[in-house]
């Protein structure tokens, strides 16, 4: 199961591509699964379709996906606030509920939700030969491909700390123990604390999701337009990808024209200074209506395709 | 006579215990079982956990004893031992061991807040902040004090240092087995204990002869890497191997008082100015609080009380037996002391050539003392030559020599290390204001490393280069300091919340204040010239804390009178 | 005295006897640990106060993991209040733990 990930500015054709070369794997005999995180929902747009939350068939071999992550949001802090007012049930008492739902809006909630979703596909869909991922723009774009590694990070630290925490309890208990007169029985063994157990669930869910974005069979592109305009963003992701050492491999000037040349070589040559391994790729102007533009006959799939 | 003064002490302690003792309870706190303690009504599991009285009580005693209970008495001796009992007895039942009573219970009703807490909220806020002040100041002269007395006692007997070090040994040993296998508890103790009887004889063996400048050195980087080194690796193990010896200690030196049977070689009574600081007529008042403070009377102790205790305390009235009898059963360590000195110490004097009788004993003791067994070395010796006296003389002397040194060295390095704990704190509270004023400064002060070494650097240099003799009183300043102040919060609290007669605890309030104000004077008026004029930088250094605190000691009365009168600020909910 | 009142004193004798070394033991553990259960106790709150940074302003962790873990947190939670509320009378605290004189 190989991924592609198209990142890039709104409106540079991010979703036109990632649909096109979705629709030209899976016509090559492969089986495709196209997700779209992008809000715009650009994805169901482009072939005339209403796509939801749930894959749905197009052809025997392309199936799309929207994923909607206002709703996965809702869901997960849902669940959450029942256990935690069951647990905490004085919350209740003092309607202090109402505030835990303040915590849908909290910053990172997005993009926890989608990198579950992506978590979720990447494990349930292994039978598709390719999944194409269209990003959402830039900002939280980045923040969702940085999020396991944050995730890894931090949950590494608390692990450290609770283990700490564990032993400590463990001496107090070995010695001490049986005579604690009223005390709280708190847990000391690793397996019986869970705490550390979610921590390490959390650990090695990240890592294989940051391995999978790191490794061989997962490839980012980035797609541009040959104007001064989509300069600035284009670094940013550029410098992001590099930052959080992802693999990108391809970068897609799209909606090239021969008059664009010389503007094209210029934001060429400062997105990627004599980075050669990225396959730049000038992607002509097609003149397709957003309906139906997948079927452009410019080839894609020979850059992912080894 | 050494049974008699046991026998008596053991009376008087446990008569007045059961009357005065009774009295401070009912009618002035008016302990009852019916109130419920934070034990019980702020428990969390946490720190408001009721513990068994027993406990407790072993708890808070081990946080109380040290090591001066031993060094005071000792000193002291210069008046003679009627004195000397006389403060040891009656200033800790009706001063000292009030004074610990008043501040657990003050802390008990006050949900397990410290002395100083209640200080703040009724006399002034200013007088909460004092105690830092005080306490940081306690905490270098304390380290300037005990450092020489180790010092002195290291250089004396090289056995004892030798034989520390090889405790040391076993309990970085005894720390793994305890903590790092599945060994059980009593296992381990065992072992601990015998690794204990082993460093003791090992010392007698093979003992450390250094120069004093070595010890002190070595005592400097001890404060420095104690300090740091995990609490499971060192501290704890060796704390609870100084338990042991404690109880040793404690058994075989009553038991040598009981059955000695001796008399007392030294004078009952010298004069009231005998030569006691540095070679200067010390009068007994107001002197005395200065010399023997834990053992009668310990401002520290006021603090001790609310860290655990009044968060432990299971009921009321568990609060007479551990506030009020762990001081009295200190008490009692003192007057061990007192006794083994009176009764044996004459004898070792004149055997190590001294030329010192009873008549003359006023003026030569402390200097005679002084050159032969100074201070800790003093009691060591007594000890073993009243411990020789009786059916326990098949313990080697010189084994029992080291034994009670051990004891006093081990609680005395173990104030050395964790004071700077101590110290670290209290100095970042001290620049807390400076933070937002001068970063730099704040930064500089509470740096970990600079934190530790302010205060162990200070402690240390004032051992090494001042006298015990007045390295001992100036702590004794600051301790009694804390008490007066911690007492008079105490009547405070009496008068403005409980609302009873605080006649009881007023009076020796005030006496107290009067005589510490009094001791600090004089000790900064005679005795500090002295010390100025051999070590002028050490007495310059002592002379300006002296002065600060004695400054700090007016502006507390000033706040406290001016409050007298007002009522107590409205009950505020924890 | 009969036997049996003889035997009952013996059992009385041996009762006060056994509860005065598992009062001493359990003193003595408690006494062995009672350090490690306040490093305990510091290292629970910054456990807590890691996780719950964001609720003042600290760094912290990406929120679902706090939200994830707060429900197993209520015995570390009651630490991070109380040391909160002891937290401007360390002093005491601490002179209990440290032998000083």
């Amino acid at each position: 199961m190989k991924t592609i990930f198209f990142t890039g500015k709104g409106g540079v054709g991010k979703s036109t591509l990632a649909a096109t070369l979705a629709w030209q794997l899976s016509q090559a005999g492969n089986n495709v699964l196209a997700v779209s995180f992008d809000p715009a929902h650009n994805l169901g747009d482009i072939f005339g379709k209403r796509l939801s939350h749930r894959k749905k068939r197009i052809t025997d071999t392309l199936y799309l996906q929207e994923a909607d992550l206002d709703k996965a949001a809702g869901t997960y802090i849902e669940e959450n606030i029942g256990i935690l007012t069951q647990i905490y049930s004085y919350t209740r008492a003092f309607n202090l509920d109402v505030y835990f739902k303040v915590l849908r809006h909290s910053p990172g909630v997005e993009e926890y939700a989608a990198v579950t979703t992506m978590e979720q596909i990447f494990r349930e869909e292994r039978t598709f030969d390719y999944i194409v991922f269209d990003t959402p723009p830039t900002g939280l774009a980045l923040r969702i491909l940085a999020l396991p590694n944050i995730t890894i990070t931090w949950v590494d630290r608390l692990r450290r700390i609770r283990r700490q925490i564990l032993e400590k309890r463990y001496t107090i208990h070995n010695i001490s123990g049986k005579y604690i007169e009223k005390g709280v029985r708190l847990p000391f063994e690793e397996k019986e604390d869970p705490v550390m157990q979610r921590l390490e669930i959390l650990f090695k869910r990240y890592m294989n999701l940051y391995k999978m974005l790191k490794g061989a069979e997962n490839t980012i592109a980035v797609v541009f337009n040959p104007d001064y305009l989509s300069l600035r963003e284009s670094q940013r992701i550029v410098t992001g990808l590099s930052d959080l050492q992802l693999p990108l491999r391809v970068a897609f000037d799209n909606k090239f024209t021969p008059e664009q040349q010389e503007v094209a070589c210029e934001v060429e040559q400062q997105l990627f200074p004599g980075t050669d391994h990225v396959d730049v790729v000038r992607v002509p102007m097609h003149g397709y209506a957003r309906e139906g533009a997948y079927q452009m006959s410019f080839d894609l799939t020979k850059h992912f395709v080894p | 006579m050494t049974t008699l003064i046991v026998l008596v002490g053991v009376a008087v302690y446990v008569g007045l215990y059961f009357t005065y003792g009774r009295k401070l309870e009912t009618g002035v706190v008016k302990a009852s079982n019916e109130n419920a303690t934070p034990a019980h009504r702020l428990f969390d599991g946490v720190d408001y956990v009721p513990a068994k009285t027993p406990v407790l009580f072993g708890h808070h005693f081990a946080s109380v004893a040290g090591a001066a209970p031993i060094v005071g008495p000792v000193l002291a001796m210069a008046w003679g031992w009627v004195p000397a009992l006389a403060w040891i007895w009656f200033g800790n039942i009706f001063i000292g061991a009030v004074h610990d009573y008043l501040s657990v219970m003050a802390s008990v009703r006050y949900d397990g807040r410290s002395v100083q807490f209640v200080a703040s909220d009724l006399i002034t806020k200013r007088t909460g902040k004092l105690f830092y002040y005080l306490v940081f100041f306690l905490l270098i002269l304390v380290v300037g004090a005990f450092s020489a007395v180790l010092g002195g006692m290291f250089v004396a007997n090289a056995a004892v240092p030798s034989a520390y070090i090889f405790k040391i040994v076993g309990a970085l040993i005894l720390g793994v087995l305890m903590y790092r296998t599945k060994l059980p508890f009593v296992v381990s103790t065992i072992i601990g204990i015998i690794m204990l009887i082993v460093a003791i004889w090992l010392g007698t063996v093979a003992p450390i002869n250094l120069s004093r400048n070595a010890w002190f050195l070595i005592m400097f980087f001890y404060i420095i890497i104690a300090a740091a080194i995990p609490v499971n690796v060192l501290l704890q193990p060796r704390d609870y191997l100084n338990s042991w010896l404690l109880y040793f200690g404690l058994a075989i030196g009553a038991l040598a008082a009981i059955f000695s049977f001796q008399g007392f070689t030294a004078p009952a009574f010298t004069s009231f100015s005998p030569i006691v600081s540095a070679g200067k007529p010390s009068p007994f008042w107001p002197v005395i609080p200065l010399i023997i403070a834990c053992g009668s009377l310990s401002g520290f102790h006021a603090l001790v009380g609310s860290g655990t205790t009044s968060k432990q305390l299971t009921s009321e009235k568990a609060g007479l037996p551990i506030g009020y009898g762990a001081m009295l059963f200190e008490g009692f360590l003192s007057t061990v002391v007192v006794i083994a000195v009176a009764g044996f110490g004459l004898q070792l004097m004149t055997d190590a050539g001294q030329a010192i009788s009873a008549a003359d004993w006023g003026s030569r003791y402390t200097p005679a003392m002084m050159a032969t067994y100074p201070s800790a070395a003093m009691f060591s010796n007594s000890y073993a030559a009243m411990v020789a006296t009786t059916w326990l003389n098949f313990i080697p002397r010189d084994i029992v020599v080291v034994i009670a040194g051990m004891w006093v060295a081990s609680f005395a390095m173990t104030t050395l290390d964790t004071t700077n704990r101590l110290a670290r704190y209290t100095l970042a509270e001290l620049f807390l204001p400076l933070q937002t004023k001068s970063e730099g400064v704040y930064k500089f002060f509470t740096n970990r490393w600079i934190a530790s070494l302010i205060p162990a650097g200070i402690g240390i240099w004032l051992g090494w280069s001042g006298s015990f003799s007045m390295l001992w009183p100036s702590f004794g300043s600051a301790n009694q300091l804390i008490a007066s102040i911690a007492l008079l919060t105490g009547t405070a609290w009496v008068a403005k919340r409980l609302k009873t007669k605080a006649t009881i605890a007023l009076i020796p309030a005030y006496l107290l204040w009067i005589t510490v104000t009094a001791a600090i004077i004089w000790f900064s008026a005679v005795v500090l010239p002295t010390t100025i004029a051999n070590n002028p930088a050490t007495g310059i250094v002592v002379l300006v804390i002296e002065i600060v605190m004695l400054i700090m000691n007016i502006v507390f009365i000033i706040d406290f009178l001016k409050t007298r009168n007002l009522p107590a600020p409205a009950e505020t909910e924890a | 005295m009969s036997h049996g009142g003889k035997n009952r004193v013996i059992r009385r004798a041996l009762e006060v006897i056994r509860s005065f070394f598992s009062t001493m033991s359990m003193a003595h553990r408690q006494q062995v640990v009672e350090l490690t259960t306040l490093e305990m106790r510091e290292l629970e709150n910054m456990f807590v106060l890691l996780l719950m940074g964001s609720f003042t302003g600290l760094p912290a962790p990406p929120s679902f993991i706090s939200v994830e873990l707060m429900p197993y947190l209520e015995h570390e939670l009651k630490v991070v209040n109380r040391r909160a509320e002891n937290s401007s009378d360390a002093l005491a605290e601490m002179a209990g733990f440290f032998d000083v004189t």
